[in-house]
């Protein structure tokens, strides 16, 4: 599967097998500029292509942990210990939480499917 | 000056070099508030009231309750049902007399909140939800006052110094996600400690360490990461732009 990244505010946006040219139209400055990490030559441009090997959403994002931890720097949005998200992140597709998808973090990516991943704040006192 | 007692009380942060009795004489200057006084509040407020802040005023509307006592640790059993702020301050005034602790028995609205920090040099961020801590961002913005948000859930916390004008604000990141998600009460107090060490800095004049970063705990497995960040020049709370307007109107 073919992926384009744009690294958001405290996200990633991710689109699967896009038909049609990705842009940043719309989108504001960079807030974290660590999201670039694995990719610091496409700073500039905002936009990382990416191939993935599998076509599942756990696939996506299991590669991307990769990617980053090749990096230095930890962003796994799949929890280890529970194979599930971990709370410190939520994941949208198509603006609908993993958890509404059939298959969850294994459903099907179909093409110009756009996947959100968000880092979480933490709230508690 | 310092006196004798002080000079005695607080000889191990005297003998640091960069810190010294100037420094100390900075922080018996001081004005903080402390935004809450849970699980946060308690540590940030013991470590600040013990290193000789001058006056903290601590705020909260709360009442100590049974699930508050696996972290919140100026509060006892035999005191469930009194306000926060009131046992708090009995705590710290037996802690350290010298320091003026002011309670506030009060919940942070955009109504009260300029009142509130007014005259205060730092704000302590000890707040459990996004909403109220998004409201004394943008009063912080507005009064230039620096901020040091600290947030936690289970075993994991983050931290940030906000200093008007120069760094990212609460607001600039559109940060989202949940509350309510549990506690092991010593990781509140890890967070704590180092936004205790934030203000200490602040206030003696030292640069902050996490101005511009965001830093990230992770007690699963004892990890600390810290992440430049940077502002959001459309912020609809710090944008140069909104606040040279606001100055206007003024």
């Amino acid at each position: 599967m073919r992926v384009v990244i744009m690294p958001g505010f405290s996200e990633l946006i991710i689109v699967a097998n896009p038909t049609q040219e990705v842009t940043r139209e719309g989108m504001l400055s960079i807030v974290m500029p660590w999201l670039y990490a694995p990719w610091p030559n496409a700073k500039e441009k905002g936009i990382i292509e990416m191939e993935i090997d599998g076509d599942t959403l756990r696939a996506l994002l299991a590669e991307l942990a990769a990617k980053y931890k090749e990096a230095n720097v930890e962003l796994q949005p799949i929890n280890p210990t529970t194979n599930d998200l971990d709370f410190d992140y939520d994941v949208l597709v198509n603006g609908k939480n993993y958890v509404a998808l059939v298959d969850g973090l294994d459903a099907k990516l179909k093409d110009d499917d756009t996947v959100k991943v968000k880092i979480l704040w933490r709230w508690d006192g | 000056m310092l006196d004798q007692n002080e000079l005695i009380r607080y000889n191990r942060q005297l003998i640091i070099p960069d810190f010294g009795e100037e420094g100390q004489r900075k922080l018996k200057d001081s004005h903080i508030v402390i935004a809450g006084i849970g699980g946060l509040g308690c540590a940030s407020a013991t470590y600040l009231t013990a290193a000789g802040v001058g006056q903290i005023t601590i705020v909260d509307f709360d009442t100590v309750e049974l699930s508050d006592l696996n972290r919140q640790i100026l509060y006892w059993e035999d005191e469930i049902g009194e306000k926060k702020v009131v046992v708090a301050q009995r705590k710290l005034s037996k802690l350290n007399p010298s320091v003026e602790i002011t309670p506030i028995f009060a919940k942070i609205t955009k109504e009260n909140v300029l009142s509130i920090i007014d005259r205060s040099q730092v704000v302590v961020d000890g707040l459990d939800n996004s909403a109220t801590r998004l409201v004394v961002n943008s009063a912080c913005i507005k009064k230039k006052t620096p901020y040091v948000y600290g947030g936690v859930s289970r075993l994991r916390g983050m931290i940030t110094t906000i200093i008007p004008g120069q760094t990212p604000c609460l607001a600039c990141l559109f940060p989202e996600g949940d509350s309510g998600l549990g506690v092991i009460g010593v990781t509140p107090a890890i967070i704590a400690n180092l936004q205790a060490l934030e203000v200490i800095k602040l206030l003696t004049g030292h640069s902050p360490s996490l101005a511009g970063k965001l830093l990230f705990f992770n007690g699963d497995d004892i990890k600390f990461r810290v992440h430049e960040i940077r502002r959001n020049e459309s912020c609809p709370v710090c944008s140069q732009v909104l606040l040279q307007q606001e100055e206007k109107e003024q």
